[in-house]
């Protein structure tokens, strides 16, 4: 048999790696990106809600966190899709090491204050989050799952 | 994302928020969001028409209401849709600032 079967997923496809400044005005590329996505790979509008949420924090907090101020550097997110209905976004920095899942979880007794929302949203919103240290920098694995949505 | 207000009536400021509630969007609409907190004490912000919330987003909306609150106004939120309402309930802001999917609903309680 030649070519792919029809229903399996590209392991890389065209488009599946964005390059960001770290600048704060980067992260309006995001959304036009992951729209695209969803588009290209059927992605459920619901996971890409929840891919906007986590994106939106996970690069939102190498930039304020990872970097000085001033300090300029890159942000990469990579896609895969490594089966049907899960779908893998990467982000990678070069920046000092930065690990947003040693944030503790909000207290939920405690009187609500503006902030400290963004951990908890990732460990709600993604299906499996995966932190690790590279030779140059950190790295944040986060899958989501289309298994319970429909499609 | 655009910002509209509206006076009705018993004192009540209407706000409606249209786009995206995110980091690009943040900053401006927490700073008019405190413009009115600053001038009401019961406001009603309809979010029927924001598409997307994200943690920072959620800044715009607890600032003020803890300003409104903090003067014995109250600040009640208005028809999100199923996504948005989702991060509500997971951040627990709909605990300290009443969610209502009926508009009728929302006015009583800031009466």
């Amino acid at each position: 048999m030649t070519g792919r079967e029809t229903d399996q997923p590209e392991p890389n496809p065209p488009g599946a790696m964005l390059s960001l400044q770290t600048r704060l005005s980067e992260i309006t590329r995001l959304p036009v990106w992951i729209g695209e996505l969803a588009v290209r790979h059927s992605i459920p509008r619901e996971i890409e809600f929840a891919i906007n949420v986590c994106l939106e924090e996970a690069v939102s907090n190498v930039i304020r966190h990872g970097y000085g101020e001033g300090e300029i550097g890159e942000v990469t997110v990579h896609f895969t899709q490594p089966e049907k209905k899960f779908f893998e976004f990467t982000v990678e920095d070069e920046a000092r090491r930065f690990n947003p899942l040693d944030s503790p979880a909000p207290d939920s007794q405690a009187p609500l204050r503006v902030g400290g929302q963004g951990v908890h949203f990732l460990r709600h919103f993604a299906t499996q989050l995966e932190y690790s240290v590279t030779p140059t920098g950190n790295r944040l694995r986060m899958v989501f799952s289309g298994e319970n949505s429909g499609t | 994302m655009a910002i509209t207000t509206e006076e009705l009536a018993g004192g009540i400021t209407k706000v409606v928020l249209d786009g995206r509630l995110d980091i690009e969007n943040s900053p401006a609409v927490d700073s008019q969001m405190k413009a009115i907190a600053d001038g009401g004490n019961s406001v009603l912000v309809d979010m029927s028409k924001v598409s997307f919330l994200g943690s920072m987003g959620l800044r715009a909306l607890v600032g003020p209401a803890l300003v409104i609150r903090g003067r014995g106004g109250k600040m009640v939120l208005f028809g999100p849709n199923e996504l948005v309402s989702k991060v509500l309930k997971i951040s627990g802001i709909d605990n300290m600032i009443p969610v209502h999917q009926e508009l009728t609903s929302a006015m009583a309680a800031l009466q």
